[in-house]
């Protein structure tokens, strides 16, 4: 009896300082979490910013001013879609407030898709000058997570002779699998593309692994940054549901890295 | 003495007659059940510590649960809470009547304007055709303006492989702007060395008739460039499907509109 009576508070002891542990590096992580977007918007700030002082600067009161502001979004969607308009390539217009996400060539719009929810980063919707000169120049895709294959390539052997051939059969345009997407931008700015249509209980399953995958890629990145004392990187983000076609074909079409103009 | 064994004596006549009484707990220890219950105790120690064991292994798996689940779904909920970072408004009616205010206004409107004429002019009157490769449709515009929409054959996304791995052939339409480099009426088919090698057939040399092939291509054919064509088909039955090598396949009567719509330089959007 007496080892026992010895070994109880040790135990408890033990797991207390745990607890206290745990709790203390949830605690620190957090508030290095949360202290990340105001990092953010200082290098968005520090970066973008409208002059307002010295010979050619605005003047702050202007800057501030709720129809500037307004004129000057405007202005910077414009000069983005001027930019990417350029070249040849497709590219991917979003404009937040009349909900639609246009797929673009050289100015001319070659499909357009209607989102049906969507939800934008604080940091992108406030009215921050430094913000809308930053959308003035278009977002270049840098890495994208998907739950689809952007080319399904079919591998082929030839046949060594005409007794091997066999004619091409009709593909398979029945696969319905679960659309969703994560583009990541130059910059750290992240666009979700959800679709919209009722997803399959099976595909609930593959979709939670790829939100998962995600989430644990970024936490995996942020707690090696805590460790070390550093601030996690924050990505501001732009999420939207749209029909599971247009999500499809929006995916497909956009380059590698390809680009986008977010109107907000 | 024999007050005390007065008293445990009623105590246990008590017990006897009310076992759900308020004071049981009081006389427990002296209750002959719960002394040979006590005796027990040692055997059922184990299942005890089995239990117990149990509770701490699921204790800590739901406190490890309970953190993962903070710090990946919690904290980021967190991180779009944080306060600073919308800058205030202003409405001033007065600095509405400044002349730097209007001068920053005039020029912001100028360049709006700029911006616009500049943009909306890539989008010509001109007639164009556009190609969903992922749906297998075209959509045919004159002066802005869809008249004509219908089912396409795009590229496969097949690879073509040889035995040996030497050459490789990727059947894709390609995407982007193009435009109509020539159009030509009833085409012939010079039949590029994929066509033989897919077909395990030995390649005849360049300009051989043997490549030649009349009739497949319908009665029109566009080129958009590095030998890539919009064309007619035998195999109608597979329009709105991907299995071309690359060029987009009409059916004969879509075929003759885009043909006669579009004109040499006119656009071709493929995504």
């Amino acid at each position: 009896m007496a080892p026992e009576i010895k070994k109880e508070p040790h135990r408890k002891v033990t797991l207390i300082v745990l607890i206290s542990l745990l709790a203390a590096f949830l605690i620190y992580y957090s508030v290095m979490s949360v202290m990340s977007p105001a990092r953010k918007l200082e290098e968005i700030r520090k970066e973008y910013s409208l002059k307002t002082s010295g010979k050619d600067g605005i003047d702050k009161k202007i800057v501030n001013d709720s129809d500037y502001l307004r004129l000057l979004k405007e202005k910077a969607f414009l000069q983005s879609k001027t930019l990417m308009a350029v070249t040849d390539s497709i590219y991917l217009t979003l404009n937040m407030l009349d909900s639609t996400a246009n797929l673009e060539i050289s100015g001319v719009v070659v499909h357009k898709a209607k989102m049906s929810k969507m939800e934008i980063s604080k940091i992108l919707s406030g009215n921050e000058n430094a913000v809308f000169s930053m959308l003035s120049t278009p977002f270049t895709i840098s890495s994208a997570l998907s739950t689809i294959k952007k080319e399904p390539v079919l591998i082929k052997y030839a046949p060594k002779d005409t007794s091997e051939y066999k004619p091409d059969v009709m593909p398979d345009t029945s696969i319905a699998e679960p659309v969703c997407y994560i583009l990541e931008m130059k910059g750290g700015i992240r666009i979700y593309v959800y679709q919209d249509d009722a997803v399959k209980t099976k595909d609930k399953i593959s979709l939670l692994r790829f939100d998962l995958t995600d989430r644990i890629k970024d936490t995996w990145i942020a707690l090696k940054r805590v460790a070390v004392a550093k601030l996690p990187e924050y990505h501001p983000f732009i999420k939207i549901r749209l029909p599971r076609t247009d999500a499809k074909i929006i995916y497909r079409a956009l380059p590698k890295n390809g680009q986008i103009a977010v109107f907000s | 003495m024999e007050n005390e064994k007065i008293i445990n004596d009623g105590a246990q006549a008590d017990i006897g007659k009310n076992t759900d009484g308020a004071n049981v707990g009081n006389v427990e220890s002296i209750n002959p059940k719960n002394i040979s219950a006590e005796e027990d105790h040692p055997r059922r120690k184990p299942v005890y510590k089995f239990l117990r064991v149990v509770l701490i292994f699921f204790s800590s798996i739901f406190v490890i649960l309970a953190s993962v689940i903070f710090i990946l779904y919690i904290v980021p909920v967190l991180m779009e809470r944080h306060p600073d970072n919308k800058s205030e408004l202003s409405d001033n009616k007065d600095l509405k009547k400044d002349t730097e205010y209007k001068k920053q206004i005039g020029l912001i409107n100028k360049d709006i304007q700029r911006l616009s004429v500049k943009y909306n002019a890539y989008t010509s009157g001109q007639s164009y055709i556009v190609v969903n490769t992922t749906e297998n449709r075209f959509y045919l515009y004159t002066n802005k303006k869809l008249i004509r929409e219908g089912f396409c054959s795009t590229g496969s996304l097949t690879m073509l492989k040889t035995d040996r791995g030497d050459k490789v052939y990727v059947f894709k339409t390609p995407k982007g702007k193009r435009s109509i480099h020539g159009k030509i009426t009833n085409p012939s088919w010079n039949r590029p060395d994929w066509s033989f090698i897919e077909e395990g057939l030995p390649i005849p040399p360049k300009n051989s008739p043997a490549r030649y092939e009349s009739g497949v291509l319908g009665n029109y054919a566009m080129s958009i460039g590095d030998g890539y064509l919009i064309h007619g088909t035998i195999y109608k039955r597979f329009l709105g499907m991907p299995v071309t090598h690359g060029c987009v396949r009409l059916n004969d009567e879509d075929l003759e509109a885009v043909y006669n719509t579009l004109n040499i330089g006119s656009k071709v959007y493929i995504f």
